[in-house]
């Protein structure tokens, strides 16, 4: 049994401009000991679909719909109480930026006995003792001594590393780490990456790591799910999102991985446009406004998720032919442009393209990023 | 002769600075009465339940309680109850009764000596312990000459004394007056350079006669200022609280006023039957309404130093606590002044114009109305003699055609205006006065002043004369522009002049005398300066009291009226408020309650 | 720490010294009473004025009087004495420091008791009736002024003439030492009156700052880590919602010590601001410097409190 399994899992928030739907019937699960990367731009609904696991989204607006397993328990189903008792135990979690997610006031130390002591019963004495011995399992060095001291007198990894040792403090089944190098240093980035890495064949624990940016799942994810605008458009395993991606989000977000290998100054491929509304979701594909290879029945018909048909574990919401898929991220991986990979596959009469429209697509109203503003503050407040 | 001095000389009661928001005036009988007023619920004087408590609700603290320096009605109050002058005046009564003295005062013919005998055995209080003698007058008389105890009258009414400095001196330089003889202790002689002994005799009724013991007051008297107001020693039937070293312990300014009754006080010798036990003043009320309130619905308060009660609650108290309330006359005319020494008031017909055309009788409504006191017609209000001569509530309106309507009469008023016109003061041919820039015009910045001077400022515009209005506090209004006739300040709208004695001199003199005009603390506000009246002033200032006094000042009041200086417009009475057990009595003289009478029901 | 303590109590003097300075000067421009004529009478001669002036030291040029009063201030520590009855300043303030430290203190109490839950509650409970409810009440506490609340409350409760004789409300004040159930009894109406514009200030402040301590990502750790939402609340987003109301509170405090004027005159509490208020209307310089300088006096050391206890509460402020 999967030690996590989330299904068709909805989360909307009704707000003053509508209804905002943060997260609209996402499945996915994850085992033991497994790595799950989460990946999107934000607002895609990612940390949403998390923090609802942690019961973080529960909130009088928040509508919560499908189920989420955690060892066979439905947390959906669960007390406010029970929930918050698998909290920070069986379940725990570390944020975008360690030093506002460490209370300012607080000495380290004692904010990881906090934690120990909410779950165990021990004493203040063990609690401390135990916050020593993960800060130093975390590789800060002298750790009694630092245990002492407050967030700000931390360098920006170290908070970090205390944020994993708090997490991990209770030695959880599941670790969710919510952009754990965002806030951090290219170089501090990798060694929190492998410390995770590291800590979790030591732990057992399994991990899902919510990020915008392929690159930090490239080396500790087993699979990948890509979310957009509230759902996953592609599912697979890691190896395959890199190499056998089939989606065209997949491909812009693999184009704006910074690469070692490329000149720092070489601009990095975004992609074009901003996300939707999540109010007013496009019809039909909910990436076409965005999507260069959009066809006009991709405005009406809505993708399901459908596993490939090279691999039943690879799963892909997208309207366009696979072999056109499959051509396109040929003409891409050789280096062409979104734009002469369009023209090539034109070519092929594969892709029938309205210009205009995804022209046009690509800069949505003011009006719609103003209310996607407002639904991505509403959202945030509720989960906060 | 003693007949004659004793007639008329009543207290010299100086009320705040300058008649500041005193309450006064006569009774509204609207006769000529110098009567004690209204006494509540019909309050016998001299009759009462013996014993008891009371506490009297009081804003602030008495100025001082060193005789020889207090000088305001709350200070003069306490003063009576606590320390006996050589006269003093018992509630309901004209004139002064010998209080210390034992006997009216001796004037010799010439007008120059003044012969007193004291009464014996009035004992001073703890640590003093002895009879008071005339050697305890002579010094106190003396003491107030000197810069340590800074007097605000002595060398007004007792300059003439002979050896007394022009001056004051310091206490160190102090030589015993040649004017002041003692053979024994129960005798005062008082040698004048001048022929002014009914005055002087007359003003000994100020607390200035009240004995201080030389000996015990020496070394307080020492100090620039001098200490002995935290150390007084008592001669009436009460005292404020104090240690066996005489240290005055009951007196925590801005707080409260502990009044015993005094041990050493002998009922015989003294006309105050003192029915109370202990009266203890509570200070800081100064929320009037509060205070009002506290004293109509609670038990044995009395109520307040402040003069009168907010125009609202003295108009409902008019009717609904009648018995509450105390009501005296108190001599004093409240009118706007203006400035004769600036344009265009240096013209009388304009001064003429706008005394026609004011709206006087909505002047006084500004402090209540009716029912308070009538409108004034001149400068000799009801209860001081001259006033029945001056014409009484009807004032001159018989003979000076601009005082006859108190609502205002604007055709005259016109007539007047075109008849300036004639004489180039700059006024339209409707009669509106067209003078450019505006009246500088100092008022006080609170109520009921500031209402009266917002009347007065729409009543001045009906003839186009706009004025320039600037808002001061009371005191700042007197000490830095209206009493300093370099400010030249055109228009005062709140100034006020009550009875220091019970004559009309007291009253025109420092007023209208062109003589007073002085650079600083100035009260001639419209710096009448005529040399007709200035005469007159002199001739009827040494004529003896009697028929021929009045009718001379009643005439000078009248020439006074006809220069239109300024706008009288109120003869408001005084009142006070007591609680339904209290049984309280009103003193004319110092227009509040008089402690040693009241008692409890 | 020592040296920024000795530091700043050093610039306080400074500060003080600058303070009556600027007293003097306002005394000196402004057009207030002439004291010496304020004390001579309405009819006073010449003589009487100088002799006056002379007594008061008023016939000397400003800034004689000013260094003159200096010197005797901070030589002998003596604040002179009052031009009105020439009593000793120093003992007209002093004793009068006891009912203005237990108006302001006990106020104090009474609004942090009632505006800290109500801000926390409002903050927590929001969006429910009991956040309109409170937050409603609190404009109307904040709108009334204190001279219309202190007279109600005396025509409500007052033992002299209110409907519910409860308080000795007004010059009823004894101090503790001598009469405790008295000071207690005569207080509490002004407690509360004078608590009640500020709990209302608090609580809205409260308010506010909890809501935004509770968008901070650290109570989204607290949450995280499986804390009971009363200890979210209270450990993690009251700590840090209060430390920005330790700051006005120090300085509320400074200045109600310096003396509550309104709540001093409605209940004729014999405290320092009823005191600078009369002194400020009779032009009685001396007695205006008093109680400006104690006033001044607490605010400066308040503000080195809080700054202090700032070091203590927030652990990123370190001198």
């Amino acid at each position: 049994m999967a030690l996590l399994e989330i299904k068709d899992l909805t989360v909307h928030f009704a707000t003053e401009d509508g209804l905002v739907k943060a997260v609209d019937g996402v499945s996915y699960t994850v085992d033991r000991g497994q790595t799950l990367g989460i990946v999107g731009e934000s607002g895609s609904g990612k940390s949403v679909s998390s923090m609802t696991v942690m019961g973080l989204t529960r909130a009088p607006n928040a509508h919560i719909s499908g189920e989420i397993l955690f060892d066979g328990q439905d947390l959906l189903q669960a007390s406010d109480d029970e929930l918050r008792k698998v909290r920070g135990d069986d379940v725990a979690m570390i944020f975008q930026d360690p030093l506002s997610s460490l209370h300012p006031f607080y000495k380290v130390g004692k904010q990881i006995a906090e934690a120990v002591r909410t779950h165990r019963d021990t004493s203040k004495a063990q609690a401390w003792d135990r916050a020593v011995e993960m800060l130093g399992l975390v590789g800060i060095p002298e750790p009694r001594r630092r245990a002492d001291a407050y967030p700000h007198e931390f360098s920006g990894g170290m908070r970090q590393r205390a944020m994993i040792a708090m997490a991990l403090a209770n030695d959880p089944k599941l670790l969710i780490a919510d952009e754990p190098t965002t806030a951090l240093d290219v170089t501090v980035q990798a060694q929190i990456l492998e410390l995770i890495d590291r800590l979790q064949d030591e732990f057992d624990t399994a991990v899902v790591v919510i990020t915008h940016d392929l690159g930090v799942v490239a080396e500790t994810a087993d699979d990948i799910a890509v979310m957009y605008a509230g759902r996953i458009v592609e599912k697979a395993s890691a190896d395959m999102i890199f190499h056998g991606p089939e989606h065209p989000y997949t491909w812009g977000l693999l184009r704006s991985i910074p690469r070692l290998d490329t000149p720092r100054d070489e601009e990095l491929v975004p992609i074009a446009g901003r996300p939707p509304s999540l109010i007013t979701l496009p019809g039909g594909c909910s990436f076409h406004p965005r999507c260069p290879y959009v066809r006009d029945a991709h405005r009406r018909t809505e993708p399901g998720l459908v596993p490939t048909d090279a691999d039943p574990q690879h799963l892909v919401a997208c309207l366009l032919d696979q072999g056109t898929r499959r051509r396109l991220w040929g003409q891409l991986e050789a280096g062409e442009t979104p734009k002469e990979a369009r023209a090539l596959a034109m070519e092929d009469g594969e892709v029938e393209l309205d210009t205009d429209v995804a022209e046009a697509g690509t800069e949505p109203g003011a009006a719609a990023a103003r209310a996607m503003d407002t639904a991505q503050t509403a959202k945030e407040e509720e989960a906060g | 002769m003693t007949r004659l001095t004793r007639a008329r000389l009543a207290p010299a009661l100086l009320i705040a600075v300058a008649g500041l928001a005193a309450g006064c005036g006569s009774s509204s009988s609207e006769k000529s009465s110098s009567k004690g007023g209204t006494n509540p619920g019909g309050a016998e004087i001299g009759k009462g339940k013996q014993g008891g408590d009371v506490t009297y609700l009081a804003a602030a603290d008495v100025d001082f309680l060193d005789p020889g320096q207090t000088y305001y009605t709350f200070g003069f109050m306490v003063r009576d109850a606590t320390n006996r002058s050589l006269y003093g005046f018992k509630p309901g009564e004209e004139g002064p009764s010998p209080d210390l003295a034992a006997s009216d005062p001796q004037i010799s013919p010439d007008k120059k000596t003044i012969t007193i005998k004291m009464k014996p055995g009035v004992k001073f209080s703890a640590p003093v312990n002895r009879a008071a003698t005339s050697k305890d007058v002579k010094y106190a008389i003396e003491r107030a000459f000197t810069a340590n105890v800074p007097n605000g009258y002595a060398s007004s009414y007792f300059a003439e004394i002979q050896g007394a400095p022009a001056k004051p001196i310091s206490i160190k330089k102090l030589k015993p007056f040649s004017g002041l003889q003692t053979p024994d202790d129960q005798t005062l002689i008082i040698k004048l350079t001048k022929p002014v002994a009914p005055r002087v005799a007359a003003a000994l009724v100020l607390p200035i006669s009240v004995p201080v013991p030389e000996s015990y007051a020496k070394k307080f008297d020492a100090q620039t200022p001098s200490t002995y107001d935290q150390h007084v020693v008592f001669t009436g039937p009460y005292q404020v609280k104090h240690d066996a070293s005489g240290k005055v312990t009951g007196r925590r300014p801005g707080k409260l006023i502990e009044i015993e009754r005094n041990p050493n006080w002998d009922k015989s010798t003294d006309y105050r039957p003192a029915f109370l036990d202990s009266i203890r003043i509570e200070e800081g009320n100064d929320d009037q309404t509060v205070a009002t309130r506290r004293t109509i619905s609670g038990q044995s308060l009395m109520c307040c130093d402040s003069g009168q009660p907010p125009i609202p609650i003295l108009k409902r108290a008019l009717t609904r606590y009648k018995d509450q309330l105390g009501r005296v006359a108190s001599g004093g005319t409240r009118w706007i002044a203006m400035n004769m020494t600036i344009k265009p008031f240096d013209n009388l017909n304009v001064r003429k114009a706008i005394v026609a055309g004011f709206n006087r009788s909505a002047l006084r409504l500004t402090r209540g109305g009716a029912a308070v006191g009538p409108i004034a017609q001149g400068y000799i209000p009801p209860g001081i003699p001259g006033y029945d001569e001056s014409g009484g509530t009807k004032g001159f309106g018989d003979t000076l055609d601009f005082m006859k309507n108190p609502e205002g009469d604007a055709a005259l008023a016109k007539k007047y205006m075109l008849a300036a016109k004639k004489q180039g003061v700059p006024v339209s041919s409707d009669g509106k006065y067209a003078g450019k820039g505006g009246i500088l015009t100092i008022a006080t910045n609170a109520d009921p002043g500031l209402s009266t001077a917002q009347v007065g400022q729409q009543e001045f515009s009906k003839l186009g004369f706009k004025l320039n209005f600037r808002k001061v506090p009371q005191d700042t209004l007197y000490t830095k522009f209206c009493g300093i006739p370099k400010a030249k300040v055109a228009v005062c709208p709140n100034v006020g002049w009550f009875k220091d004695f019970v004559d009309p001199e007291s009253m025109l003199e420092p007023t209208f005398d062109g003589k007073a005009i002085k650079p600083a603390g100035n009260v001639n506000w419209s710096q009448l300066d005529d040399p007709k009246i200035n005469a007159a002033m002199a001739k009827a200032a040494l004529i003896e009291q009697g028929d021929a006094r009045n009718k001379a000042w009643a005439e000078i009041n009248k020439q006074i009226v006809a220069q239109a200086p300024g706008i009288p417009y109120s003869w408001d009475d005084s009142f006070q408020l007591e609680s339904k057990d209290v049984n309280g009595i009103m003193n004319g003289n110092f227009t509040t309650w008089d402690l040693s009478f009241s008692s409890l029901k | 720490m020592a040296i920024f303590i000795i530091r700043r109590l050093l610039w306080s003097v400074v500060l003080l010294v600058f303070v009556t300075f600027l007293t003097f000067l306002i005394f000196v421009v402004l057009p207030s009473a002439d004291p010496a004529l304020l004390r001579a009478g309405r009819n006073p001669t010449p003589e009487i004025i100088a002799s006056i002036r002379k007594t008061l030291g008023l016939d000397q040029p400003w800034y004689v009087q000013y260094f003159k009063y200096l010197r005797n201030l901070v030589l002998h520590f003596d604040f002179g004495y009052s031009y009105q009855n020439f009593l000793s300043v120093k003992e007209t303030i002093f004793p009068r420091m006891p009912a203005t430290i237990s108006l302001a203190l006990g106020g104090a109490v009474v609004w942090l008791l009632i505006g800290i839950p109500v801000g926390i509650l409002s903050a927590v409970k929001r969006g429910t009736f009991i956040e309109r409810f409170a937050m409603g009440a609190a404009l109307v506490g904040i709108s009334a002024p204190v001279y219309w609340l202190g007279l109600v409350s005396i025509y409500l409760f007052s033992t002299d003439i209110g409907k519910f004789p409860i308080f000795d409300a007004t010059g009823n004040y004894a101090n503790p030492w001598d009469d405790f159930g008295r000071w207690l009894s005569s207080l509490i109406l002004p407690w509360i009156v004078l608590a009640v514009s500020f709990a209302a200030i608090y609580a809205r402040f409260m308010r506010s700052n909890l809501i935004e301590v509770l968008d901070e990502d650290y109570i989204r750790t607290a949450r995280a880590k499986g804390l009971v939402e009363r200890r979210v609340i209270l450990r993690h987003g009251v700590r840090s919602a209060i430390t920005p109301i330790v700051t006005i509170f120090g300085l509320d405090l400074g200045i109600l010590l310096g003396g509550a004027i309104l709540t001093e005159t409605v209940f004729n509490i014999p405290g320092i601001g009823r005191t600078a208020f009369d002194a400020i209307q009779k032009s009685d310089l001396p007695v205006v410097q008093g109680t400006v300088l104690i006033g001044a006096t607490a605010i400066v050391l308040f503000n080195l409190i809080v700054d202090v206890l700032y070091g203590f509460i927030d652990p990123r402020v370190r001198y």
